[in-house]
């Protein structure tokens, strides 16, 4: 890693705060400070930092608990030390199950800080290659299909996070959209191409819900039908393209795009919310395929509709 | 996502965090039905380190207002995040319940 490393040290102590900040930076480190795990999460969602060094014990979001918010964003590509002045065992079984990087130990002894640093900067610098790689390409075209049935045991939001954040560095902001995209497409490809749930069925409570959808899947006709999801990086023009198309009847998309565009308010009632959102969150909606096919274009450098 | 629900007389507070999306929508409806069958006659949403919220979380939310307001309660979102915000604000939601930045 050329730069100096960016951490983000988390305690409700300031004392042990500033202490670490004049070590931290001392030592050649970019350092920023949160005094709570609310803030400090705010702040991972705002800045990009390297690593985090977190207090386990806080009143509110304790330390145990802001690392499981991480992991669910992040994965494993943001690196967590928790320091604690309790070694007790289940901390230590609960962060290992949760993915902390490392242990402090309070007091703090300042050369072993140090060392888990700089060991955990070399694998982090590992990683950077590959996404260095990602991010030095003109262009980057992924194609995905699955089956309807194994569509079910995937949080997809959670895969398109992951591949996103790891590979290419991209807005968190932008990235937020980006997801509520995916969410809404891949929901209605699911949903209404694939499985033709009607109103009363997608209003039923979850339970309910996946039980109908599993006596859909039981359907041979439907348990055939697949999902092609394509995602398609320009860092020429830092565009994204997201495409999803499912292999149902289609339906009449020029109705509702009509209603979208001329009518923006939504009551209670409404139907197409999601064809709303799409069309606001992205720069362009086009429908293909007799409806099958969705596709959105969106800046990777505004949120919003970007008016050309 | 990760809901927190307090209710305390009759208000409830409930605080969202993440993205709110179809696939964790099933959790934020059990909260609410939790909220419907209290006491409480006003809902306090605090969305600010909500970060987005797709069209089955709206929806969700719009089908609880209802229900909600003809039993004489009321949503107001304490605290939002921008981009809920502006959102909330798109969709005129703003128009339906009180809905404040930051």
């Amino acid at each position: 890693m050329g730069d100096k490393a960016r951490i983000l040290v988390v305690d409700d102590s300031i004392a042990i705060v500033n202490s670490l900040q004049s070590i931290l930076s001392i030592s050649g480190y970019h350092v920023d400070t949160a005094y709570n795990g609310s803030d400090a999460l705010r702040k991972i969602y705002k800045n990009e930092y390297d690593l985090v060094i977190c207090d386990i014990e806080m009143p509110g979001l304790t330390g145990l608990e802001f690392l499981g918010r991480v992991r669910q964003d992040f994965d494993r590509s943001l690196d967590v030390i928790l320091m604690t002045g309790y070694l007790e065992h289940d901390y230590f079984i609960e962060a290992i199950r949760l993915g902390a990087s490392d242990f402090i130990r309070k007091p703090i002894d300042t050369k072993q800080m140090i060392h888990s640093i700089q060991e955990l900067m070399f694998r982090k610098g590992n990683r950077d290659d590959i996404s260095g790689f990602f991010a030095s390409l003109n262009k980057a075209k992924f194609c995905y299909e699955i089956s309807a049935q194994n569509f079910t045991r995937f949080n997809i939001s959670k895969v398109f996070n992951a591949h996103l954040r790891q590979r290419f560095k991209v807005n968190f902001d932008v990235i937020n959209e980006v997801l509520v995209c995916v969410d809404e497409m891949v929901y209605n490809a699911f949903i209404h191409g694939t499985l033709g749930l009607s109103v009363e069925e997608r209003a039923l409570g979850h339970n309910d819900l996946q039980a109908v959808i599993n006596a859909k899947l039981d359907n041979p006709a439907i348990h055939a039908r697949n999902l092609h999801i394509g995602l398609e990086i320009d860092n020429t023009d830092e565009s994204i393209v997201i495409s999803v198309e499912d292999e149902g009847p289609g339906f009449d998309f020029t109705k509702w795009l009509d209603t979208v565009k001329s009518f923006q308010m939504l009551d209670i009632k409404e139907h197409g919310r999601g064809l709303s959102l799409l069309y606001h969150l992205s720069d362009s909606l086009e429908f293909s395929n007799e409806g099958r096919k969705v596709t959105i274009r969106k800046s990777l450098l505004h949120t919003g509709k970007h008016e050309a | 996502m990760n809901i927190e629900l307090t209710i305390s007389g009759n208000i409830a507070a409930m605080k969202i965090d993440g993205i709110l999306n179809s696939e964790n929508a099933h959790v934020l409806q059990e909260k609410l039905s939790e909220v419907m069958q209290s006491e409480a006659k006003v809902l306090e949403l605090d969305l600010l380190d909500c970060r987005n919220i797709s069209s089955t979380g709206i929806g969700k939310i719009l089908l609880f207002y209802k229900d909600f307001i003809s039993k004489g309660g009321d949503i107001e979102v304490v605290r939002s995040s921008n981009s809920v915000y502006e959102l909330f604000t798109m969709l005129k939601l703003n128009q339906l319940f009180t809905v404040n930045l930051g």
